[in-house]
């Protein structure tokens, strides 16, 4: 198939990658499902089904062949096109030539750029998602890098762009009580859905590690599980007592207890919290859940 | 016999189908053999069925079920005894090269296993071991139990990787790697055998209640 366009990475914030909707079905084998850390910036960009995943630094890249429709959205980024300030989220024409800067914005960790049509990679098990624990998809499995360049192929939908949730919300996470609550002591729970805990600097597509400064945790004992699957959201709790929220890329089972398992709407609005950023939860039964 | 499975909610699209709190070889064969029905005839909503060691994972378009329907469904398939016995596909034969360069780990095992390296490959191999699970990364399974061997804790240090095709040894189980993964269990050996190929379709060759023997290289 003849290329539509071909674009040229000039600059990608680490952990950039190619994803798609998800690798879904393949827990079985051991793999995580991958797709979009926070989907509703996925979808409020539109575009074709593959597309690509910046984080906070944002990325910059230029049409190499053109014309070519791209689609950007999530968080709240900055967006230029030949250096002309465009606003967020938005639908930009470009013809070969074009440059787009997209720089870090008021709010926000991951945003999207799709385009009308497909990035010319590699479906690895039904999906063009890269799973960065299992080097798998995207681009020969691994993150994008500035000298990267991507074919554009003519794709069968172009998804509409969907309103976004606001992020911004200083709500609490609303969660369902986990595998393994039950293990936990009650003041430990009670403390869970009390008190604040932050965003820590260490997070990536595997999990965020939260602070968690009240030492809420910090006398958990640290129990001997059999593992078993893990899904996205799960909050789980260290042999250290560092709370960890496992985000799209996931290992496929966890030995560690899990007092929490975020809803999965929630997921999309943790994944955009910036490190230092203060959050609370809040419990919520099955029945009312409404996802 | 088991007590009935406890059922419980993973998150707000799963369910778990646990058939104890440890392992042990009977709610390990109930799991797998569970999961292998579920996965012959998904209950309508079910978009995934995992068997883990003890347990089953179940995962639901909650726009198509609901937990407590799906609970109930659940229940039934238990009550019916569904998942009683396993297909069994050939035993598959993995030669492992035990000790030296590919495993440094082997002679301090068999130390602790109070036997001398030759007599702890002798026990390690020539019997029928079954997958227990897979699970922790692509393809990495899990092959118990070795009854002749007593069990023996993981190593106090985690090693930062370990290419694919490693032979692991843990709490009287094997493990095999099927890409590079860090881990804290004993190294003993090495294999060809890789159990994961992202451009084939399934990707595994081995699977939850497949059988496999070990041999010396």
């Amino acid at each position: 198939m003849t290329a539509l366009a071909r674009i040229r990475i000039l600059r990608a914030a680490p952990l950039t990658t190619i994803q798609d909707a998800g690798r879904f079905g393949r827990l079985g084998s051991g793999i995580a499902a991958s797709g979009p850390m926070d989907v509703f910036g996925w979808q409020s960009a539109g575009g074709g089904a593959s597309g690509i995943e910046f984080t906070r630094a944002g990325l910059e890249f230029e049409l190499m062949r053109g014309p070519l429709t791209v689609h950007v959205g999530g968080g709240r980024f900055h967006l230029r096109v030949n250096g002309d300030r465009l606003g967020w989220p938005a639908r930009v024409g470009l013809v070969a030539g074009d440059r787009v800067g997209i720089t870090p914005g008021r709010v926000g960790l991951y945003g999207y750029v799709r385009f009308s049509g497909e990035i010319d990679v590699p479906h690895v098990l039904g999906s063009r998602s890269t799973n960065t624990i299992a080097g798998l998809g995207g681009l020969e499995g691994r993150t994008l890098r500035a000298g990267d360049q991507l074919d554009i192929l003519a794709g069968d939908t172009v998804a509409a762009p969907q309103p976004q949730p606001d992020s911004a919300t200083d709500a609490p996470f609303r969660f369902l009580w986990g595998l393994h609550a039950d293990l936990f002591g009650e003041a430990e729970r009670r403390d869970f859905v009390s008190k604040t805990f932050h965003v820590s600097q260490r997070l990536d597509r595997m999990g965020v590690r939260l602070e968690d400064r009240e030492g809420v945790f910090s006398a958990a004992q640290h129990l001997s599980l059999v593992s078993e699957s893990v899904v996205p959201g799960d909050v789980q709790i260290l042999g250290d007592g560092t709370p960890i929220i496992l985000m799209r890329d996931h290992q496929p089972t966890g030995g560690y207890p899990r007092i929490a398992t975020l809803l999965t709407p929630e997921i999309n609005r943790f994944a955009q919290m910036r490190p230092g950023a203060a959050l609370r939860f809040v419990p919520v039964s099955l029945k009312n859940a409404s996802t | 016999m088991l007590p009935m499975p406890l059922i419980v909610p993973l998150g707000d699209r799963g369910l778990l189908v646990r058939f104890a709190e440890t392992l042990d070889d009977e709610a390990n064969s109930a799991a797998v053999s569970f999961a292998r029905t579920l996965q012959a005839t998904p209950p309508s909503g079910v978009v995934e069925v995992v068997p883990n060691l003890v347990s089953v994972l179940v995962r639901y378009d909650p726009a198509r079920i609901g937990f407590a329907e799906l609970r109930g469904e659940m229940q039934l398939q238990l009550l019916a005894g569904a998942g009683a016995a396993l297909p069994g596909k050939p035993v598959q034969p993995i030669a492992v090269r035990y000790g030296g360069e590919d495993g440094p780990d082997l002679e301090e095992v068999a130390g602790a296993s109070g036997l001398g390296a030759d007599d702890f490959v002798a026990r390690h191999s020539g019997a029928d071991l079954r997958v227990l699970a897979i699970g922790f990364a692509p393809g990495f399974a899990y092959c118990g139990f070795h009854g002749d061997l007593p069990p023996l804790p993981r190593r106090g240090a985690v090693r930062p990787m370990v290419p694919a095709g490693t032979v692991l040894y843990a709490a009287g189980q094997t493990a095999l790697t099927a890409t590079p993964i860090p881990t804290g269990w004993h190294v003993i050996g090495r294999t060809d055998f890789i159990n994961f190929h992202a451009g084939a379709e399934p990707p595994l060759s081995l699977v939850a209640g497949d059988s496999v023997r070990f041999m010396v290289s």
